[in-house]
């Protein structure tokens, strides 16, 4: 899997590129406008990670060089802007995700996760991890065939444990995650702790191992193969 | 009562031309009386001469003289000679009033007299001689009339002037006015004033340019420092975010790193919502957002309510809704949306748990109710980072935004604590 770093923060870069090279995806990273639009000719991405203010150019003029050729590199806006203009922009030119600055390493995975698989199986948008069986589409879970009800808040805090299988959860950030919108005056860990533990409970009722495991006594990991 | 300037400017200028024109009245009269007297002494004088000379021509007796004279006392009423052994010391000039003997009915007139010496046949005489003068009351009554006349058509004529000055003369002054008025700073669009020839508008007009084009510059770099503040401030925020959670995934850490680190995200998650919020804050305060938008406000309370539907049962509130469908609004939409959140993301963290609250939407207003102990102070309630609660893991600012959302958009926010109940209301 390739991913395209477009950001001109190098901090950020690195964090991000080295995060992510954990998860086995190659990555690249381009600084300026210049560079990002040399990379994007010669290669194809699965997922590019695109900065829209850039010091050399705007990062929106990249989505339409991108549209206008047709390709189907999947794109995820990140943006300190936080403009409405941009992220309606932004989903019009074709991007598939807009993220805004700052977001948790965790956060970002989870949602490349989501794009490389929507991508790459198109219709067919089904996540296996042993016994347990995601549509990503029809948002359904199946377990040793059997289906599995969750809540539109386990579905969603599943599919963020399975795009960062093996790594640290910490409770805030899954708070954050989970209150979305809201995140602004919800501020209840007690929360997390209580949809992790229905989804542990929905999980492990229908034969499924104990994936969910507690770590440093409030943190979470997904511990499976990748 | 207001006035347009002129039309102040009048007044006072009527006020002091009557005080000027009755003032002339009187000194108008003392003139003319004065001159009027003076050229009828000159009268007398002269009349007096030729009576003296008529008489030493005619080279008459003594006997026919004193003849004479009484024939002539006779048909001179208003004059007469009389004999006088002594020459008067000196002349007298009088006015009296008295019966106009010539007139034909009862009228008391006013006399000029004067009464001087004469000889004939070089014997002494005194003549009285008296001329009709014009009566004062007269006098005054006709300067007085012909004044009114004069000031009448002084007032007249100020007030054609100032009509036709105030809509040629203050002509530039009211387009300015005009395009003032018609002014808005985010708007961006540049006043032209129109030209002209008069020094005091020039200069008004040129300091309002300048204050304008002042004002322009300051919004701009205003909306420029929100901008860069939000890059500037979000970059490093997002760089110790991305590290902090490097940080967790190594695998030497020991948990009371762990918990050192989840202390710092925790700081961190929190002091970028309150980034966030001031963000948009600054920018709803620099009217940044297009609000004339038509949206449906009850499908976004609806929206809201699903999506926070967990964290009410949650807490175990029980919710009860009354929501009108197609509330139309202008409004613009994302705001409209974060001010339901706010308001119910408020109402779900200070409502106790098993209490309720109560979400009322109808064509005129959106109405959020929970139970709650006692009144919160409204003065404070929407200040920023004024907490009401012990509870201060919220950014502080929730409400202010509302606030703000509502005044953006024209509509008002009310706070009462009725029957234990804590209720804001937006008048839509």
């Amino acid at each position: 899997m390739k991913i395209l770093v477009i950001e001109d923060e190098k901090e950020l870069a690195k964090s991000i590129v080295e995060y992510l090279a954990e998860e086995q995806y190659l990555c690249e990273v381009a600084a300026t406008f210049r560079e990002a639009m040399d990379k994007i000719d010669i290669f194809n991405y699965d997922c590019i990670l695109l900065d829209i203010t850039l010091p050399d150019g705007n990062g929106l003029k990249i989505l339409e060089e991108l549209k206008n050729d047709n390709k189907q590199d999947g794109v995820i806006i990140i943006s300190a802007k936080h403009a409405l203009d941009d992220k309606i922009k932004g989903l019009q030119l074709g991007a598939d995700d807009y993220l805004t600055k700052p977001f948790h390493l965790s956060e970002l995975t989870a949602r490349i996760y989501s794009i490389i698989r929507r991508k790459q199986f198109n219709n067919a948008n089904i996540i296996k991890q042993e016994e347990l069986e995601i549509d990503l589409l029809a948002k359904t879970v199946t377990v040793n065939n059997a289906v599995l009800n969750l809540t539109k808040k386990e579905f969603d805090l599943l599919i963020y444990f399975i795009g960062n299988k093996n790594r640290v959860l910490s409770k805030s950030t899954l708070a954050e995650h989970l209150s979305g919108d809201f995140a602004d005056m919800l501020d209840n860990h007690d929360f997390v702790y209580a949809h992790v533990k229905n989804l542990k409970k929905k999980l492990s009722d229908a034969g499924c191992a104990p994936y969910i495991k507690t770590i440093y006594g409030t943190g979470y990991i997904w511990k499976g193969k990748g | 009562m207001k006035k347009n300037l002129l039309q102040k400017s009048l007044k006072q200028l009527t006020v002091f031309a009557f005080i000027v024109f009755a003032l002339s009245i009187p000194s108008y009269f003392l003139l003319v009386d004065w001159i009027w007297l003076k050229e009828l002494d000159e009268n007398n004088h002269l009349t007096a001469e030729r009576i003296e000379n008529e008489f030493n021509e005619q080279h008459i007796s003594e006997e026919k003289l004193a003849e004479s004279i009484t024939f002539w006392n006779e048909i001179q009423p208003v004059s007469k000679i009389e004999s006088a052994r002594q020459p008067l010391s000196q002349d007298s000039l009088y006015t009296i009033r008295r019966q106009n003997t010539y007139a034909k009915k009862e009228a008391i007139d006013r006399f000029r007299g004067l009464k001087t010496n004469i000889r004939i046949n070089n014997r002494n005489y005194v003549l009285v001689v008296e001329t009709n003068v014009e009566e004062t009351e007269e006098t005054v009554a006709y300067i007085a009339l012909v004044t009114l006349g004069f000031f009448l058509i002084l007032v007249i004529g100020f007030w054609i002037l100032n009509r036709r000055l105030s809509q040629k003369l203050w002509r530039p002054f009211r387009d300015t006015l005009q395009q003032l008025k018609s002014f808005q700073l985010h708007s961006q669009e540049k006043i032209r004033f129109q030209e002209t020839d008069i020094i005091e508008f020039t200069e008004l007009n040129a300091t309002l340019d300048k204050l304008l084009q002042h004002n322009i510059a300051t919004y701009q770099s205003q909306k420029e420092f929100t901008e860069n503040a939000s890059h500037e401030l979000q970059t490093p925020l997002a760089v110790l975010k991305n590290q902090l959670d490097l940080l967790l995934q190594s695998a030497d850490l020991t948990e009371k790193q762990y918990h050192i680190a989840e202390a710092m995200n925790k700081a961190l998650i929190r002091s970028s919502r309150i980034n966030k919020n001031l963000l948009l804050l600054a920018k709803i305060e620099n009217s940044q957002f297009d609000h004339s938008t038509l949206i449906r406000f009850d499908n976004l309370v609806l929206h809201s309510v699903d999506a926070l539907q967990a964290h009410f049962k949650e807490k175990n509130i029980s919710l009860h809704t009354d929501i009108q469908q197609e509330v139309e609004v202008k409004a613009n939409a994302g705001l409209a949306e974060v001010l339901i959140n706010n308001l119910i993301v408020n109402a779900i963290r200070h409502t106790a748990p098993g209490c309720d609250c109560t979400i009322v939407l109808s064509a005129t207003g959106f109405e959020l109710s929970n139970s709650g102990q006692k009144a919160l102070d409204p003065d404070l309630l929407f200040k920023r980072f004024s907490r009401m609660s012990a509870d201060n893991s919220g950014s502080g600012l929730g409400l202010s935004i509302v606030w703000e959302i509502c005044r953006l958009h024209h509509w008002s926010i009310k706070y009462k604590f009725e029957n234990k109940q804590h209720i804001f209301s937006v008048q839509l």
